[in-house]
This record gives C-alpha cells, structure tokens and sequence, in this order.
C-alpha cells in the first residue's frame, strides 16, 4: 500500500515527495507533467515585494510580519518565520547535495537583487551558483553577451536599463555559431549543445570582447548535464567572473533544478513518479480519501493510498480551472476556494497592477496542518493535505514568492503529514 | 508655427480618408492627409473584416447591396493581396426556420444582382464540417474575408506613390476660417503633431471630412451640425479558425449573425449599441455572452472554444431624422457639402457606408470636391490595381510556406503568426511607429493565441537593437513603403544576424518613443485591454503565464522610466474590467 500518493509535480510536489521518501513513506507521485518549474528562472524568490509596495523587499523574513497582516490567511502565517527559514534551508542543503548549488547574499537574512532579462532589479532569496556574480551589490562592470539570432534574449535592452539604474553596463554580441550549427533553436537546444561545445572558441571571444574587471553575464545557456564544470571552465578561460541571466521561457536554470529534483527522487530514493497522470476524480469513505482516478484510454484507474497530498498549483499549474461566467473550481476534490466567483471581481484594470489581481489570489484554505479546510472550516478529509501555489490567500507572482510558498508548504504539509495518524 | 499648403486636406485615416487621398492624387490634385493615430486605428482596423457580398442587405437596403457586389467586384482586381477569398455561406438555422425571410432572400438577390446559389446542406456541410448540421437551407453567395490593416496601408500606399503625403499622429485641433457672416470658407486646420509635441497649420483650398465616428466633432469646429450616432460594435476572436467560409444567418440583420475567417483566427460580430462618445469602447459582460450564444447557433460548442480576444468599433451611423433602432439608420454613405448645406465654403463630409464601398465613397467625394476646385482627371480607382495586388488573393498558408521555404525559422519573433524579425524591423522602419500596436496593425505581431506573451519583449528587444544599428535586414530609408511585402517573411529576407561590430543607429525611429520600457508596457497593457472581457479557462492560464514572464522573470513593473508616456498610453489604460449587468439592457 502506498503510504503518500503525491497529486502534481511541481517544484512542491517533487520536493515533498523527496522529503517524504527520506522518511521512509512509500510515496508516489501522480500529474499531468512538470508543472511550472521549468517556466520559471530558476531562482528560488521567497518573498520580493509587499502588496501594493514599490521598493523591493530587503528581508523576507524581517517583512512576514507585515505581509501577514495585511494577508491573515497567507501560507507564511502557517508556515511561521521558523518554518520558512529552516524550510529554505533544508531546500539549499539538498542542492548542495545533488551538486546544484544555490546561495544567497553575504546577510543570510536579506534578498540579493539580480539583473532580470529586461535589466530590472530582481528581488530574491536564493539563486543558483551560476547567476550569483550578477549581484547588485557587486562592484564590477556589466557586460552582457549576447548571441546573435537568438529570440530569447536582448543585452542592449539590459544595458540599458542597467546604465538607467546607476550601473556601469554595456552590451556586446558573439556569432551563434560558437554554440550551434543549427537554424532553428530554442534556449534548451543551445543548453544541451553547450553540454558537448568546444568552449575554447566561446572562452577566446568572450576574452576579445571584454575589458578588464568586468563581469560577464551570458543568457542562461550554459550546459544541463555538465552545468558546473562548463561555468567554472568558463569563468577560469576567460578569467572574468561569468554568470547567467535567465531568458524567456523555458527556462534552462528552472529545467536543470526540476532534473535533479525528478532524478533525486526516482534515482536515489526509488520513488515512483507517474507523468501524464491526470488525477480527475476521488472516493472518499467516512471522511477519508480512499482512493483518486486518473484519465485512461479504456477506463479510469484508481490509487489507492493512506495519504493523499495536493501540490497541483493554482490556476498556472492547472489546480483550477474557470468558467465564463466567473466561477473557479478546484479541479479534482471540488475544494471550497477563496478566489472570488464572479468575473466583474476578477481583476483590476492594469495588468502591471502592484496589488495584483484578486483572482490569482484565490486558493485553497487549509488550518495549521495544512489539511484544506470545508467551508465550516473543519478539515474537509481526515487524510488529504494540500501545499504550493493553490494554497488561499497569497499571489506568489505579484509577491514573487513562488518558490519560497513552495518549499516551505510542501515542508510543512509533509511534517504534519507524517505525524499524523491515519 | 509651420505651416504648409495644399489643395486638398484630408482629415482621417481610415479606409475612408486614404481612399479619397488616393482617389484626388490620382486625379492630380496635390494632398495632404492627416490622422491623429495610425492608420486604420479607428473603425477600419476595428470590424469583423468581412468583405460583403451584399448579401446581408438585400431585403433591408437594396441600394446598399448594389453598391457592395459592384464594389467587392472591383477590390477584388484593385486589392487582391487584402482579401481571402473564402465565399459566404447564408444558412438557416433551426431558429430562423418559421419564416419567409429565405424566400425574400433569394428573391431580393435576383433584383439586386447579388450572384446568390442554393446549395445542398449535406455539400455544405462537407465543406464546412463544425456548422450546425440542423440547419436547412444553404446559399453561397461571394462573399469574402478581407484584411483591414492591409486594405488601408495598401491604399495609403498607393496614395503616397500618387503624391499624397500622409500625417499620422497628427491630430486636427481647429479648422481655419476666412470670411465673415454668411461667407464662411474653411481654409485648412491646425494640427497637433503628437510625435513631436508640436503645431502646424496646413492650409488648403478644399477640406475633406473623413473622420468616420468622429466626423460630428469636426464639423463641430466650425458650427456645421453633422449627426454622428456612434453604433458600437463588439467582436470577438476565437483561438482557432473554426469555419473557412464566412458564415451569415439568413434572417433580418441582427446580432451576432456573422462569423468570418480571418486568418489564424475567426471572428463573429456584432452587437450593436448607440454610445455617445465614440472613444466609449467598453465591452459588457452581456455583450460577450450573446456573441458566445449566437455562436454556438452557427457552430455547436462555439461557446465552449478558447476565445482570444473581444474588441469594439464604432459605426459612424448618420442620423437624417429620429429612428429608434441603430441598425435600422442607413447604411448607405452620406455627402455632405457644407457650402450648400450650412454655407460653409470649402468643406465636405463624407461619413457613413461601410469598408467594402469605400473607394465609391471616395469617388463621389473627390467628384464633388472637383466640382469646386475645377475638374481635373477622371477617377481611375477602380481601374487601378494598388501596389501588390499582383500577388492575387492571400491564403492561410502564406507565410508558413514563405518561412519555410526560406528557412526562417529561426528570425520567429511571434510564432503564432509567423512574424519574423525581417517583418518587424521593414515595418518599424517603413511606417511611422510609435507604440508596438503600430506594427501589430502592419504585420499582426501579438494577435495569437499567447497574446503577446513571449512576442512583446522580443519585439522590443529588436527594436531597440535596430535603432542601435543592430539590424538584420538593409536600411531602406527614404524609399516607398512596400506595404504588400510586409506581411511576407519572403519580402523581408534578413541576413540571419545581425553584423557584429559597426552599428550605424537608425536616425529615422523617433527616438524618444524608442523607450523600450515603454513600449513594453503600453503593449502589454494594450493586449491586457482585450483579453480582459474574454478571460476565463486555459486563456487565464495563460495570462497567469504572461504576469509570470513579465513580472516574476523580466519585473518590468519596477523598469525606470515609469512617468513616461506614449501618445496613447491613457487610451490603453481606460478601465475594461467586466461589469455586472449580464441581461441586454431593454429600453
């Protein structure tokens, strides 16, 4: 019998099912696919800005505090600040581990800002070691190398913006040919023919297009399976630091973090990971979850499991779905939402609003061990516990949050879980 | 202040005003058109796009549908690179079965000369497998489907190569008047030019007034009292192109009862509700409803399909005396002479009709506009092929064909509607651009199904390396647009990549406008307003992933330069956010 029966597998379902199988759960994970991971730049944001506030958060942990006031039911106020940070650091433990390590600024309690793809600054907790010598609060120049006729990433927009900000920036171009022979590439193809690249070529332009004491950023390409050699190799040839800038998606660095995540998982922990599993329906007996269907080509199956846990993110991830006339619905258990049902309270009239939009604010409502609640605010099953982006009250790309909501509920959820008996 | 002298002014530049700009160059008179936004922004860039046959109009407006097949004979010939040539289907559905109208419908084709042939439903049905299958009568009739953008540019384009010279973003603030009482002569107008913040005055011997909707507030200016009702029309777009044939009710024209084909997408419109600001383009909640109601009359499941985009435009209806019900105001073009009708020498408007009579509206005016300034050449419109229209008819597989052919794959800015980087950067250099619309409007840039989710910052991105001199394709400066090839990724062959050192900045981009954090917001909010009505289901899952690019990914909404404005940034801002009335409002 199989102890966790994981529904989604993003970056919260991956990582509980990794720390669950540390427990010794027999833990499946059952989803449509990888959720949004590899969309995203890879970096792990814990919490960027206060709604409705301009200036970057400094310390996520110093601004939960705030954050929670004004969003009483936010997962963070479940999670406490404890929870958050051991949960983070549990995160950058295991990467270290599986030889992709992330850092953050000198301050272990403040963010770092890093140059987004347009040349903005963004607010962060934890970045994978190749993007950590954009720091802002490094002192070196800026050169961002660019490759021409590559879709997904302009240096002379970053410069720009960079110089606007108060930086010493400049932007410069190498042939694509460096890296491929190919007509027709995306930013994944370019990664994996970094993997077997001759870097000599690429080392010696960069070298000729450089000045002394800049550092280089290039467009997240460097390498998937040879990542950390390819970036040190570079940096040492080159003898400039070298990190990436994330690009359009999909995302190289958010690939290599759900690989070694997925890899983890099925490799060393022996658990079992079932993709193009779409879980549409469930049974449940006497206030427990017996068992959840998935879409087959003759008939539903069903799994059977003691527990159950949700992590199919919001209405990104696919948790929700939506109708015209303004309802939106969990997909699977037909959860009680906060998300409001009608379309006329859906949204405000700028995209770019700082409160964001009350629609992708609405989520799943779960107590203190992160079982969803019903409506009468009772755990609607005594066995199903719910973590990630569908969780009620948060809108973790207005907070740029998505990370940090991710691993600490899924950290969270699995330690309730397990100290639960059922 | 500068000022500058001509024979003719035109005021407006949809399809319109660039037809009579064409028409009076042809005939020799020298021109000058001004727009107080791009081209075909207004109503010409906001319908169904459906070419009439005349077919709609043959039991209510006879006279109209005779002006629409003898009109979409000549385009056909004169622009046939603007128009798909899809045919028209009138069906009649189970709801429109209890009545006389088909019969009426074949008998008014016959006296008006609208080519009309009943089909059998089972033939149609084959050729159009998503329609209804309960319907019970079919005819064809020719219709077709027909690029309003393109219409305009096009005629724009063959205006210039005639001598015309077109302002855009030129906005008229005031005519200029000469005489006194009971001899008032307009003598040209003072212009806005919102590029470079700046007035002039153009004066001329002859004022036309071709500013569709907004053709009363002209007018206005000098007291002449000209009766716009503004009947707004909303359209939405699906994600896919659900019929290849434009698709009619055959019933009393009402809402919702036509669904065209254009291009990746189709389009089914339209409501029709008298505003009284024809910047008023709000959409109801009730309005979208319907259109997803009537649809799913023509095609089961329409309400079901992913839905794209939901726009308005206004009709600039003329009101000859009260009538109650919009649609039933002519739709027959109006002249007025305002030197017979109010004695106003030296103007004339020309407002009502539709897209697909606009080079007959151009005609009458230009012929009565030379019945004052003495007569010159004879009108050759309709003779007269534009620029491109050598290349016949346009079909869904153009441009896929073209990029592959050409192996362009890798110049995708927008892969939804295969616009590559040689589009975009002939289109920035050829036509006045100031916002990122501009070029959606030239080469469809962001019109797919990601709303301009990963296009935006790639356009930018080529922009702003273009106007650092990093371009791919040659500078073409200086020479005519070419207006035809832009939608061709073929007629825009760059080098691949653009030369690594040596950048020559391109001096003809207004460069203030150039701000790529600008641009990037006002398209992204440009798109945001449309997607706004019709966002629900896997299109809200992909907003989420736009915010997730633009905001998680890129931050733009903490990029500096944040007070900066483009001529259109508060006309992208109007708030669009649906509202609670979800039943038509009765009166």
């Amino acid at each position: 019998m199989t102890d966790l029966l994981i529904i989604g597998a993003g970056l919260s379902g991956l990582l509980a099912g990794v720390w669950a199988r540390r427990q010794g759960l027999r833990t499946r994970i059952a989803a449509t696919g990888l959720g949004a991971t590899h969309w995203h730049a890879g970096t792990i944001d814990a919490l960027g800005y206060l709604p409705g506030e301009d200036a970057p958060v400094r310390s996520p942990f110093a601004a939960l505090t705030r954050l929670t006031a004004a969003r009483p039911g936010h997962p963070y106020a479940l999670t406490g600040e404890a929870g958050l940070r051991e949960a983070l650091a549990a995160f950058r433990t295991l990467l270290e581990k599986l030889g992709l390590p992330y850092g953050g600024a000198a301050n272990p309690d403040e963010n770092l800002l890093l140059p987004s793809p347009a040349g903005a600054p963004r607010p962060v907790y934890l970045a994978p070691a190749a993007q950590l010598a954009g720091d802002m609060s490094r002192p070196e120049p800026y050169l961002v190398v660019g490759f021409q006729a590559l879709r997904d990433f302009y240096p002379t927009v970053i410069a720009e913006n960079l110089t606007k900000l108060g930086f010493r920036a400049r932007a410069e171009f190498l042939p694509i040919e460096l890296i491929t022979d190919r007509r027709d590439f995306s930013t994944i193809d370019l990664a994996r023919a970094m993997d077997s690249a001759d870097l000599s070529r690429l080392a010696n332009a960069l070298k000729r297009v450089a000045a002394p004491g800049e550092r280089i950023g290039l467009p997240a390409i460097l390498g998937l399976r040879r990542h950390g050699q390819i970036l040190a190799a570079l940096s040492e040839a080159v003898g400039a630091p070298i990190f990436e800038i994330p690009t359009l998606p999909p995302s190289v660095p958010g690939l290599r973090l759900t690989t070694v995540l997925r890899e983890h998982f099925e490799r060393d922990l022996h658990g079992r990971l079932d993709l193009g599993m779409t879980v549409t329906d469930f049974h449940a007996e006497a206030g427990r979850v017996t068992w959840v269907a998935s879409r087959a080509s003759a008939r539903p199956v069903r799994h059977r499991a003691r527990r159950f846990l949700l992590a199919t993110g919001g209405i990104l991830g696919g948790g929700f779905h939506s109708e015209p006339r303004g309802r939106v619905w969990e997909t699977i258990f037909d959860l009680p939402l906060t998300a409001p049902q009608k379309r006329s309270q859906w949204f405000r009239p700028d995209f770019l609003a700082p409160e964001g939009h009350p629609v992708f604010r609405g989520g799943v409502r779960v107590g203190p061990d992160f079982r969803p609640l019903t409506l009468a605010g009772e755990p609607a099953f005594e066995n199903l516990w719910a973590a990630g982006n569908l969780l009620a009250d948060s809108d973790p790309i207005s907070e740029r949050s998505l990370e940090g909501v991710a691993i600490a509920t899924a950290r969270a959820a699995v330690t309730s879980l397990i100290n639960t008996d059922v | 202040m500068r000022a500058i002298e001509t024979e003719i002014l035109v005021i407006g530049g949809g399809v319109t005003g660039v037809g009579v700009a064409w028409d009076a160059a042809l005939r020799g008179f020298d021109v000058i058109l001004v727009e107080r936004r791009d081209l075909a922004h207004g109503t010409s860039g906001r319908f169904h796009g459906l070419l009439h046959s005349g077919g709609r109009y043959v039991v209510k407006d006879p006279v109209s549908a005779r002006e629409c097949i003898h009109e979409n004979r000549i385009l056909r010939r004169t622009h046939a690179h603007c128009i798909e040539d899809t045919g028209g289907f009138f069906v009649v559905t189970p709801e429109d079965e209890d009545s006389d109208y088909p019969d009426r419908f074949v008998q008014a084709c016959a006296e008006t000369g609208v080519p009309c042939q009943e089909m059998a439903v089972s033939q149609a049905l084959r050729r159009e497998p998503r329609l209804n299958p309960r319907i019970s009568r079919v005819f064809r009739v020719p219709d077709a489907s027909v690029d309003g953008f393109q219409l305009t540019h096009a005629t724009a384009q063959a205006a210039r190569q005639a001598g015309a010279r077109i302002f855009t973003y030129h906005q008229v603030t005031d005519l200029l008047v000469a005489g006194g009482e009971g001899d008032v002569r307009v003598v040209g107008a003072r212009v806005f030019d919102a590029v470079r913040a700046e007035e002039m005055e153009i004066r001329a011997a002859m004022v036309i007034n071709a500013a569709g909707a907004w053709a009363g507030r002209i007018a206005g200016m000098v007291g002449s009292r000209v009766d716009i009702v503004p009947g707004k029309g909303v359209m939405i777009a699906t994600a896919h192109r659900l019929v290849n044939t434009v698709i009619n009710r055959c019933k009393w024209p009402s809402d919702g009862d036509i669904l065209v084909p254009a291009h990746t997408v189709s389009i089914i419109g339209t409501t029709d509700v008298p505003v009284a600001d024809p910047e008023d383009l709000r959409i109801e909640e009730w309005e979208i409803r319907k259109m997803l109601a009537e649809g799913e009359k023509l095609i089961p499941g329409f309400a079901r399909t992913r839905i794209l985009r939901a726009w308005a435009g206004v009709r600039p209806l003329y009101r000859e005396s009260a009538v109650t019900d919009d649609r039933d105001i002519s739709r027959k073009f109006t002249l007025l002479d305002h030197q017979e009708r109010d004695g106003v020498a030296g103007f004339i408007t020309i407002t009502g009709g539709k897209l697909t009579t606009f080079r007959l509206m151009a005609e009458k005016t230009v012929d009565r506009a030379a019945a004052h300034l003495g007569p010159r050449r004879p009108c050759i419109t309709a003779e007269t092929p534009v620029p491109g229209a050598e290349h016949g008819p346009y079909w869904l597989g153009h441009r896929l064909r073209e990029v592959e052919d050409g192996r362009l794959q890798n110049q995708l800015i927008c892969e939804c509607e295969l616009v590559t980087r040689g589009m975009l950067e002939s289109a920035a250099r050829l036509n006045p651009t100031v916002t990122l619309d501009d070029l959606r409007r030239d080469v469809r840039l962001g019109m797919g199904p990601c709303q301009g989710g990963f296009c935006t910052y790639r356009a930018v991105g080529v922009i702003h390396e273009l106007k650092l001199g990093h371009g791919v394709t040659p500078d073409t400066e200086g020479s005519d647009w070419r207006v035809a090839d832009l939608q061709s990724p073929a007629g825009n062959p760059g080098r691949g990549r653009p030369p690594v050192s040596g950048p020559e900045p391109v001096s003809s981009l207004a460069d203030h406008l150039y701000d790529p954090n600008l641009l990037l917001r006002d398209f992204l909010q440009e798109r945001w307003k449309g997607v706004v009505p019709i966002v629900w289901g896997q299109q809200l899952k992909q907003e989420q992933l736009d915010r997730l690019i633009y905001l998680s990914i890129m931050n733009v909404d903490h990029l500096p330069d944040a007070g900066l404005k483009s001529p259109l940034s508060d006309f992208y801002g109007v708030d669009v956010t649906p509202n609670d009335v979800l039943e038509e409002p009765h009166d």
